[in-house]
C-alpha cells in the first residue's frame, strides 16, 4: 500500500477538466516533485490529495484511506500558498492552538520543540503580526510539522523564502525522508527540489506527461524534463 | 379574477420552490449539474410567478379597499417569499466558479425551503387579525398556470443546458 | 468530550484574536450607538408610542450591528489561507462552526448588552421589570442571528460582494426569528409578562433556533469543502 495513490482522477471545473486521468503512486520514505507550467494543474492536483476539494472521477487514497477522514487529516502536513497562521497571534499562541487542534499530548511543549527547531526560540512571545517575512515562513514550517506527520504535501515551498528558511526546511524535508515520511511537492525551484526528490512527475494542460524516478540528468540539467518530455518535445 | 390569479401563482410559486429544493439536494447527492439547472431554472420560474402575483395582489387589493397595499397576510407572505429567493440569483452571480456556485446555490435554496412554512406562519400570526383574508376557489387556475410554469422551466433550464456546453468550450478552447 | 474541546479551542482563539484587535466589536458598539441616536430624532422618546416600537428598535440596533461581527467570522480567516489549515485540521467542520458561533455569540452579546442601558437611557423605559425572561429572549433571538449569520458568513467567504451577499441572505431567513424577538422584547422591555397569546413567539424562536441549527450542521461539510 502506497502512502499516496492517485488513480484515474479527474476534475472538473464545471465543465472544463483541469486534472485529466491523473494516476500516479508515491511509495512511503520518497519524495515526489511535482513539475510543470503555471496552470497545468500542480495545486489543483495537490489540493485535491490533501482533501480541499474533491475529484469528480477516480480515487485518491492516502496510506489507504480517503483525505478527508480524521485519522488521515492526523497524519497530512500541507503548506500552501499562505502561511497558515495568525497575524494576531504569538508564535507560541498560533503553534499550541494547532497543537490542540492535532490532539497533541502536550500541545505547548511540542509547540516550544518546533519554535527552536525552526529558530524561533526567541521570538516566541511576538506577535506574527510584526514577524519578517523570513520569520514568516519558518513559523508556517512549524506549523506544518508539528503534529509530526507521515505525508507532506507542499505547494511551491521553496518560492519566496529567504536563504535561512530554505535551509530550515531542505534540512526538516531530509530528516523527514531519512525517518522514512513522504513527501510531494510542487515546485518551479527545480535545483531544490531535485537535489530531494527520489522521483518527478511533469504535469501538462492537466495530463500526467511523465512518472518515474529521478535521474542524473535531470539534477545535472533541471530543464531536463521540460525538453525530453513537455510541450514541443 | 386577479384575487383568483394571485391565489394560483403563490400555490404554483410554492411547487416550483419544491422543485428547486428537492433539485438542490439530488445535486449535491449526485453533482449532476442537470440538477443544478433545474433548480435555477425553477426558482427563476417561481421568482416570475410570484412577482406576477404580488401585484395582482396589490392591484386586486387596491380595487377593494383603495390601498395598494392592504397588508394582506398572504399578500406579505409572498412577498417575503420574493425577498427570500432573490439572493439565490444575486449569489449565483456572485460567484464564478460553477461547483462551488452550484453547491452553495443549493445550501441556499435548502434553507429556503425550510424557512417558507416558518415565516407563512410567522406574518399569519402578525397580520391575520387585520383584515379577514378573502376566500377565493382559485383551483382551476392553478393547472394552466402550472403547466405555464414548466413550461418556462423546461426553456430556461435548455438554455443552461447550452449555456453549460459553450463554457466549457470556451474554457478548453482558452488552452489553445 | 475531545470534540467540546475542540470546539472550545476554536471559539477561545476567536475570541482572543477579536479582543486583541477589537476591529468588529469596536464598528459593532459604534454603529449600535450611532442607530439609537438617530431614532431619537424620529421618536419623540417621551412619547407613548415609544414603548410599542421599543422591541423592534432593539432587534434592528442588534442585527445590523450583529452582522458587523459575524461578517468577520469566516472572513477573518482568510489573511494568510488559515481557513486552509483549519479545514485540514482533523476536527470536524460541525466542530469549527460551532466554536465560531459560540465565538460570535459572546462578541455579539457583550454589544448588545451595552446597547440595553444605553436604550434605557436614551428612550427612558425602565427595561428591568421582566430581566429573566428578557435575557431569555435575547439568548434565543441571538443565538439565531448567530446560527444564519455564521453559516452564511461560511458561505460567501471566498466570493465577491462577500459584504452585500451576507445581510441579503441573512436577513429574509431571519424574518420570522427577528419578528418573534421582536415582539416578545417589547412585552418584557415595558414590564409586561409574556401571556398565553404571546407563548407561541416563544415557540416558533425555539423551533426556529432547533430547525436551523440543525440545518446548519447537517449542510456545514458542503459549505466549508464544496
Amino acid at each position: 500500500m502506497s502512502a499516496v495513490a492517485v488513480e484515474g482522477v479527474w476534475k472538473y471545473y464545471g465543465d472544463y477538466p483541469a486534472l485529466r486521468d491523473i494516476s500516479l503512486e508515491a511509495a512511503e520514505g520518497t519524495c515526489l516533485a511535482l513539475i510543470g507550467r503555471n496552470g497545468a494543474g500542480k495545486t489543483t492536483l495537490l489540493r485535491a490529495i490533501a482533501g480541499f476539494s474533491t475529484a469528480q472521477r477516480g480515487k485518491i487514497r492516502i496510506c489507504g484511506k480517503e483525505p478527508r477522514e480524521a485519522e488521515t487529516r492526523s497524519r497530512l502536513g500541507f503548506i500552501g500558498h499562505g502561511i497558515s497562521v495568525y497575524d494576531e497571534l504569538s508564535a507560541l499562541e498560533n503553534l499550541t492552538l494547532f497543537g490542540k487542534l492535532y490532539g497533541l499530548a502536550d500541545p505547548k511543549k511540542s509547540a516550544n520543540e518546533w519554535l527552536e527547531r525552526t529558530g524561533l526560540e526567541r521570538v516566541r512571545n511576538g506577535l506574527v503580526r510584526e514577524f519578517s517575512r523570513g520569520m514568516r515562513q519558518r513559523l508556517a514550517v512549524a506549523r506544518a510539522f508539528l503534529h509530526e506527520p507521515s505525508v507532506m504535501l507542499l505547494d511551491e515551498p521553496f518560492t519566496a523564502l529567504d536563504d535561512r528558511a530554505i535551509a530550515v526546511l531542505q534540512r526538516l524535508l531530509r530528516e523527514a525522508l531519512a525517518a522514512g515520511k513522504t513527501i510531494v511537492m510542487s515546485t518551479h525551484q527545480l535545483k531544490e527540489a531535485l537535489e530531494l526528490a527520489s522521483h518527478v512527475a511533469l504535469l501538462n494542460r492537466g495530463q500526467l506527461a511523465f512518472h518515474g524516478a529521478r535521474t542524473q540528468e535531470m539534477v545535472d540539467d533541471p530543464g531536463y524534463v521540460y525538453a525530453r518530455y513537455g510541450e514541443g518535445a | 379574477m386577479l384575487a383568483s390569479l394571485f391565489d394560483a401563482s403563490v400555490w404554483t410559486a410554492l411547487i416550483a420552490a419544491a422543485v428547486a429544493a428537492v433539485a438542490s439536494i439530488l445535486f449535491l447527492r449526485t453533482r449532476n449539474f442537470l440538477y443544478d439547472s433545474l433548480a435555477l431554472s425553477a426558482t427563476e420560474t417561481g421568482l416570475v410567478l410570484i412577482a406576477a402575483g404580488i401585484v395582482a395582489g396589490a392591484i386586486a387589493g387596491h380595487a377593494g379597499a383603495g390601498l395598494w397595499w392592504t397588508w394582506d397576510a398572504r399578500v406579505t407572505t409572498a412577498l417575503v417569499g420574493f425577498l427570500l429567493y432573490a439572493p439565490y440569483l444575486m449569489l449565483r452571480g456572485a460567484i464564478e466558479e460553477p461547483t462551488r456556485r452550484a453547491a452553495s446555490a443549493a445550501v441556499v435554496s435548502i434553507f429556503a425551503i425550510f424557512d417558507l412554512p416558518v415565516i407563512a406562519l410567522a406574518v399569519n400570526w402578525w397580520l391575520a387579525r387585520r383584515a379577514a383574508p378573502v376566500s377565493v376557489d382559485a383551483s382551476w387556475m392553478i393547472l394552466p398556470l402550472a403547466l405555464l410554469g414548466a413550461g418556462f422551466t423546461w426553456i430556461r433550464l435548455r438554455q443552461e443546458q447550452r449555456r453549460r456546453a459553450r463554457d466549457a468550450e470556451r474554457r478548453t478552447a482558452q488552452e489553445i | 468530550m475531545k470534540y467540546l474541546r475542540q470546539v472550545a479551542t476554536i471559539a477561545v482563539k476567536d475570541v482572543r484574536a477579536e479582543l486583541r484587535t477589537k476591529e468588529a466589536i469596536n464598528a459593532s458598539l459604534a454603529f449600535a450607538l450611532m442607530i439609537l441616536l438617530l431614532f431619537s430624532y424620529t421618536f419623540n422618546p417621551a412619547q407613548e408610542m415609544m414603548r410599542e416600537v421599543s422591541g423592534g428598535l432593539l432587534w434592528i440596533v442588534f442585527a445590523f450591528a450583529g452582522t458587523l461581527t459575524l461578517n468577520r467570522s469566516f472572513a477573518r480567516e482568510l489573511p494568510n489561507d488559515c481557513l486552509d489549515a483549519l479545514i485540514a485540521a482533523p476536527i470536524p467542520g460541525s466542530a469549527l462552526f460551532l466554536g465560531k458561533c459560540f465565538a460570535s455569540f459572546v462578541l455579539v452579546l457583550a454589544v448588545e448588552l451595552v446597547s440595553l442601558p444605553v436604550f434605557g437611557i436614551f428612550y427612558n423605559v425602565h427595561w428591568t421589570a421582566q430581566l429573566p425572561a428578557l435575557f431569555g429572549v435575547l439568548l434565543l433571538g441571538t443565538w439565531a442571528l448567530t446560527v444564519i449569520g455564521t453559516i452564511f458568513s461560511a458561505l460567501t467567504v471566498n466570493i465577491k460582494l462577500r459584504e452585500v451577499m451576507l445581510p441579503m441572505l441573512t436577513y429574509p431567513i431571519l424574518m420570522p426569528a427577528l419578528m418573534a424577538a421582536m415582539r416578545l422584547t417589547t412585552l418584557l422591555v415595558t414590564g409586561q409578562p409574556i401571556a398565553d397569546d404571546d407563548m407561541a413567539w416563544l415557540k416558533m424562536l425555539i423551533g426556529f433556533d432547533v430547525i436551523f441549527t440543525a440545518v446548519s450542521l447537517a449542510l456545514v461539510e458542503t459549505v466549508l469543502v464544496g
